[in-house]
């Protein structure tokens, strides 16, 4: 109860100062913190090994990681997670679609390496083959709209040669974020139909194809397919995973935990009404929703050319990269 | 932190009740003080952690204090940390005590520990107490020079914290020239951080009562101290950054390359992760590049796909606030997001506050190119569940309507959102047929054969059933039964509750009567009758007033009531465009989100001296015509009452006796607003004086010369001869331009030389001066600029008074004149036309 207050204090104390935002560096911050927390209570001899100093780090050259790190293993595990933010209209017309998407980085690295990382971003890959004048490799490249890079990314380097180079911070961050609106492949395309039979019945239909290569799967698939608020009694077929009326969201819930690629499958359901007088039509269809994963997948189509590692000592890194799409608001009208 | 006296009064049992255990703990501490025994250390911190946990619950243990001081004899940084922290906190209450605690925090200040050099300096300038300040001088002096970095930045904090508890010690130990080199000089970024911070906030304010601040304070805007800034500007943190691109935002470049150095120095920072810096570098684009037109359409261009992937990655809180900057953005310039309408689409799942934000810009980009598909797309959300967000789409549509010429196939949609049957579906949209109508009367004939069909029983909403009873009595000889529509409404008179449809009911039924008397006379009566006996004022009146001017003469009842109308071919915009420029004078600050200036939400008393260095940024004017502090303060007084329309704005101040009742209120505002601001012009007032008589010896001769040739006006007043060394300082300006009534208006051209010459408004005052009409405040951005001129007569001390709007786009100025003689102001507007004539001229 006692020690954690106080370091709270001095951590706010260290975050500002008389109003002036002074270190908002996590790691920096854990300097002061964690100091005086690991010095155990009973030794009161100095210690042999002076902690890394707190102070120098506060503002060194490279703000955002401390010196005298050292792995026995080093590592770097490099995620690529996008996420597909769709808008169908009822006809199956795209009427916007962009993939947002993140590079998030977990370093376990010693000393102060230096990184550098390629992309098959069309900026990149011209400034590249224009620099070591031969023709671009032939393969598909994408046009970023936009990125935003962590602080540690040097960006007139970026400007100039148009690669990632970077001092990592230690641990996991967000190297960078990025925003496509041309090229994305969707993973899934969702067909449905809606009759509305009289007064009191509905009939619902609707088939989810996936169009991502066969060897991949998606996971996690939910689609929600929304009903109106007076519906009495839903009654309902699926070919693949479970299905269910959830009253309290007016969607049929259909959850399927393993989707392969290239497949397709459909539910479909009668639902029955509460026959309401008076007010007629006062559904308004809010759209399908859906949520997935499809993991070494890219809507995108962006991939990691390469990641070097530089550091003076010359260690072995193993790198580690994944992709992974995921649903952002995927939205089809019906 | 709770007061210490709260928990006295309610002891909650679970907790000590006080005084016995905090005289426990004074015993033990007073034992551990003087002993050196081994493992002390740790009893001592056991017990620390008691005071430290009692203080932090509410218990008062100040009367411990002496023995605090007494154990922080240690060399144990956790035991230090928990001291400083406890003597912060009761430094301020018990002063005397205080001073027992100067020594070990001074000695600490000199530890081999950089650690406990700055955190024993951090506590030393935060006891806050005002007789012990000279105790800080010297820790300062040595931390502001020490080797280690942390030491510095804590030190130098510290000179502002002293300059908060007593400015005379900190400016008299030459603190401010210290920092300054400090702030140039130091390797590291944080240290120079807060260097800039400290100084502007001290030199803002010593720049009210010293000179040599007022320097200092420019010089922080000066193109090396920019240029170092912006050079290192990788260096710092976010922070840091944002504080480094306000300063650039204020900085005047003196010519084009400078402007594009800078943009090159920043591009990379708009691909900056943090949003905040990303904004901070957006507006110091938008700000650099006002005066040059083609430029500043390529900045908004580039900034444009950063502020989009703002708008789509992070919270809706974000995506809000960017949003915001956004709309302000596509307001300036709606052709930028023309084609990236689609981003601006909404998503099932957002919170409604983004959902209307994003309605909004679609109306600003909707074109020709794109009008179809947005409209397509509102139309989707009419239909939405949130009924708040189904009538601002609705809305949208309309103003889309509003202001597009193809007008065909947006009427149709409107018509058929009235065959969705909702209420308030249709309400509104019978609110937008209405105003489509008065603006395009052509299509009353497709829009009366549906809205006649609808029958007003199914609206429920004033503002909707308001419109249809003002279309009935509009277009009465296209609708067959809109009398007896009118007349089943009359008899239901007593169950309107609302006087706005009573009133337009009214109306309607003598419209309806004019061009249907027969059907309508018996229901006008029972409207007249019913209307005179009804107890709401507005209604009274206006039956009565009917009733009589029928009884006077019905045609003239018909001229008056329904005369022929004109299309409204724009409706008024509810803010004025002035406005709009400040807000975005305002650009990354809440002024944005809030649609409004920062002084419209603002207190007067927080305002204080930083609204000065904000201005200096805005007025395009070089920073050594320490004049341009009025105008800003002159624009702020006039933007509260351009809410009125701007030609009201004038007569309001000097004719206020001549307005309605409804304009005194503003108008008295008005005044006492000028009031407020004629304090803050004492400060400046001294330095503008000196400034302006200066520069305008020996101008006597070019006088002569301009006057002769001046075409004599008609009447011809005789000539005009102004004192070329007249001195009128602001207050009195002010007051003078209050007081006096407007004696001319005039409008007159500039010839295109001088609208060229006027990027540089200085420029205009300097050639104004060279006859001998001297400008005491300007102000404004392209195409709006704003002067103030006065002039006094040479042989008299008779003086003229001049307000001069020149916008550059038209080429026109508007001229207004007050002056001290009215029967001489003629002859000073010829003056100042032909002076204003040759301002371009070679």
């Amino acid at each position: 109860m006692e020690t954690p207050r106080i370091d709270i204090w001095y951590g706010i104390a260290e975050i500002m100062d008389f109003g002036y935002p002074q270190n908002l560096s996590p790691e920096i911050l854990k300097l002061y913190i964690t100091q005086e927390g690991v010095r155990s209570p009973f030794s009161s001899k100095p210690k042999d090994k002076p902690v890394p100093n707190a102070t120098l780090q506060v503002t060194g050259a490279v703000g955002w990681r401390r010196e005298g790190l050292a792995y026995k293993k080093n590592e770097v595990f490099l995620d690529i997670v996008e996420s597909v933010n769709l808008l169908m209209s009822s006809k199956g017309n795209v009427l916007r679609c962009d993939v947002t998407g993140k590079v998030l980085m977990k370093c376990f690295l010693s000393g102060m390496p230096d990184l550098k990382l390629g992309l098959n971003d069309k900026i990149g890959l011209e400034k590249e083959s224009e620099m070591k004048s031969r023709p671009a490799k032939s393969g598909k490249t994408i046009e970023l709209d936009d990125v935003t890079f962590h602080q540690c990314v040097n960006l007139t380097r970026f400007n100039s040669e148009k690669t990632v180079s970077f001092v990592p911070p230690d641990g996991e961050f967000e190297l960078m974020k990025y925003r496509i609106t041309e090229g994305v492949n969707l993973p899934f395309r969702v067909l449905p139909t809606i009759k509305e039979l009289g007064r009191t019945r509905m009939e619902v239909n609707v088939k989810v194809k996936s169009v991502f290569g066969a060897k991949m799967f998606a996971l996690g698939v939910v689609v929600k397919i929304p009903v109106p608020k007076q519906t009495a009694k839903t009654n309902f077929q699926v070919t693949t995973g479970r299905a269910k009326y959830n009253p309290s969201i007016d969607c049929l819930v259909w959850k399927i935990r393993k989707f392969p690629g290239q497949t397709e499958s459909t539910l479909s359901a009668e639902i029955e009404l509460i026959s309401t007088m008076g007010e007629k039509k006062s559904w308004t269809r809010p759209p399908i929703q859906m949520e997935f994963q499809v993991p070494m997948f890219t809507a995108s189509g962006l991939r990691v050319r390469f990641l070097k590692v530089w550091e003076k000592s010359g260690y072995n890194t193993v790198e580690w990269v994944r992709y992974i799409t995921k649903a952002g608001s995927y939205e089809i009208r019906c | 932190m709770a007061p210490p006296a709260a928990s006295q009064r309610y002891p909650s049992p679970s907790q000590p009740s006080g005084k016995s255990e905090v005289s426990d703990l004074k015993t033990q501490l007073r034992q551990l003080a003087g002993s050196r025994a081994p493992g002390v250390d740790d009893s001592k911190r056991d017990l620390y952690k008691k005071v430290i946990s009692y203080m932090t619950i509410g218990i008062d243990v100040s009367s411990v204090f002496g023995e605090m001081v007494m154990c922080s004899a240690t060399s144990d940084i956790v035991l230090k940390k928990m001291c400083y922290l406890y003597v912060g906190n009761y430094a301020k209450g018990n002063p005397d005590l205080s001073l027992l605690t100067i020594n070990f925090l001074q000695r600490d200040c000199k530890d081999e520990d950089p650690m406990i050099r700055g955190l024993a300096l951090r506590s030393l300038c935060s006891l806050r107490v005002p007789n012990l300040v000279e105790y800080l001088v010297g820790p300062l002096g040595s931390g502001l020079k020490d080797n280690n970095s942390y030491v510095r930045t804590i030190a130098v904090t510290g000179v502002l914290k002293l300059y908060h508890i007593s400015p005379s010690t900190c400016i008299d130990a030459d603190f401010p020239p210290t920092l300054k080199s400090l702030m140039l000089h130091d390797s590291d970024a944080q240290v120079v951080a807060n260097c800039l911070s400290a100084l502007q906030e001290i030199w803002s304010i010593e720049a009210s009562h010293s000179e040599e601040a007022c320097r200092e304070k420019e010089s922080l805007l000066s193109k090396p101290v920019i240029y170092y800034f912006l050079n290192r500007i990788k260096d710092f943190n976010e922070w840091a950054q944002c504080l480094i691109l306000e300063l650039a935002v204020k900085y005047v470049p003196s010519d084009s390359n400078d402007i594009f150095d800078i943009m090159n120095l920043l591009e990379d920072r708009l691909q900056h992760a943090n949003g905040a810096v990303v904004l901070a570098t957006v507006k110091v684009f938008l700000q650099l590049t006002l005066s040059m037109t083609d430029v500043h359409q390529q900045v908004y261009e580039r900034i444009k796909s950063p502020l989009l992937t703002l708008v789509s990655s992070g919270s809706p809180e974000q995506s809000y606030a960017i949003l915001s900057h956004l709309h302000l953005l596509v307001v300036r310039a709606p052709f930028i997001f023309a084609t990236d309408y689609k981003h601006f689409y909404c998503q099932y799942n957002e919170p409604s506050y983004v959902k209307k934000l994003k309605l909004e810009m679609l109306t600003a980009v909707a074109n020709e190119s794109n009008t179809y598909e947005i409209v397509t797309e509102l139309c989707e959300y009419a239909a939405n569940v949130d009924i708040a967000i189904a009538r601002e789409s609705i809305r949208a549509v309309g103003k889309i309507a509003l202001q597009q010429y193809d007008v065909n196939a947006i009427v149709d949609r409107l018509l058929q959102f009235l065959e969705m049957e909702k209420d308030y579906v249709t309400a509104e949209t019978l609110v937008l047929v209405k105003d489509l109508l008065r603006k395009y009367p052509q299509w009353s004939h497709d829009c009366i054969s549906v809205v006649g069909g609808i029958s007003s029983k199914n609206i429920q909403e004033p503002k909707g059933k308001a419109a249809l009873i003002w279309m009935l009595g509009e277009y009465a000889q296209d609708m067959s039964d809109a009398p007896y529509i009118l007349e089943n409404l009359i008899e239901n008179w007593e169950e309107e509750h609302s006087a706005e449809v009573r009133l337009h009911l009214l109306t309607a039924a003598m419209k309806c009567f004019f061009k249907r008397a027969p059907e309508t006379q018996k229901a006008l009566g029972t409207a007249l009758a019913a209307g005179v006996a009804d107890f709401h004022q507005d209604v009274h009146d206006r039956a009565l007033f009917y009733y009589r001017v029928l009884q006077y003469d019905v045609h003239v009842a018909e001229r008056v009531v329904s005369p022929p109308k004109q299309a409204v071919s724009v409706f008024a915009d509810t803010q004025s465009s002035e406005i709009k420029d400040r807000i975005f004078d305002e650009f990354n600050s809440l002024s944005v989100i809030y649609q409004k200036p920062s002084y419209m939400f603002t207190d007067k008393e927080h305002r204080g001296p930083f609204e000065f260095s904000d201005e200096l940024g805005n007025i395009s004017i070089t920073p050594e015509a320490s004049s341009d502090i009025v105008p800003a303060q002159q624009y702020e007084a006039n933007d509260k009452d351009l809410l009125l329309g701007i030609d009201e704005k004038d007569d309001n101040k000097g004719l206020s006796s001549n307005n309605g009742s409804a304009y005194s209120a503003p108008s008295l505002e008005n005044s006492s607003n000028i009031t407020s601001q004629m304090q803050e012009l004492a400060i400046s007032g001294p330095a503008t004086s000196a400034t302006t008589p200066q520069s305008s010896f020996g101008f006597d001769d070019l006088l002569g010369l301009g006057l002769s040739t001046a075409p004599a006006p008609t009447p011809s007043p005789p000539l005009l001869k102004l004192n070329p060394r007249a001195a009128l300082d602001p207050g009195a300006f002010q007051q003078k331009w209050r007081q006096l009534p407007l004696s001319l208006t005039q409008e007159c051209s500039v010839n295109p030389q001088g609208i060229a010459a006027l990027t540089v408004p200085q420029s205009l005052i300097r050639h104004m001066q060279s006859h001998s009409i001297h400008c005491i405040a300007s102000g404004g951005q392209s195409p709006n600029f704003k002067f103030f001129f006065f002039a006094q007569k040479e042989s008299e001390p008779s003086n003229y008074l001049a307000e001069c709007i020149i916008n550059t786009s038209s080429a026109k100025a508007q001229i207004k004149v007050k002056a001290d003689e009215q029967s001489t102001s003629q002859a000073f507007t010829t003056v100042f036309e032909t002076a204003l004539s040759k301002f371009g001229m070679p």
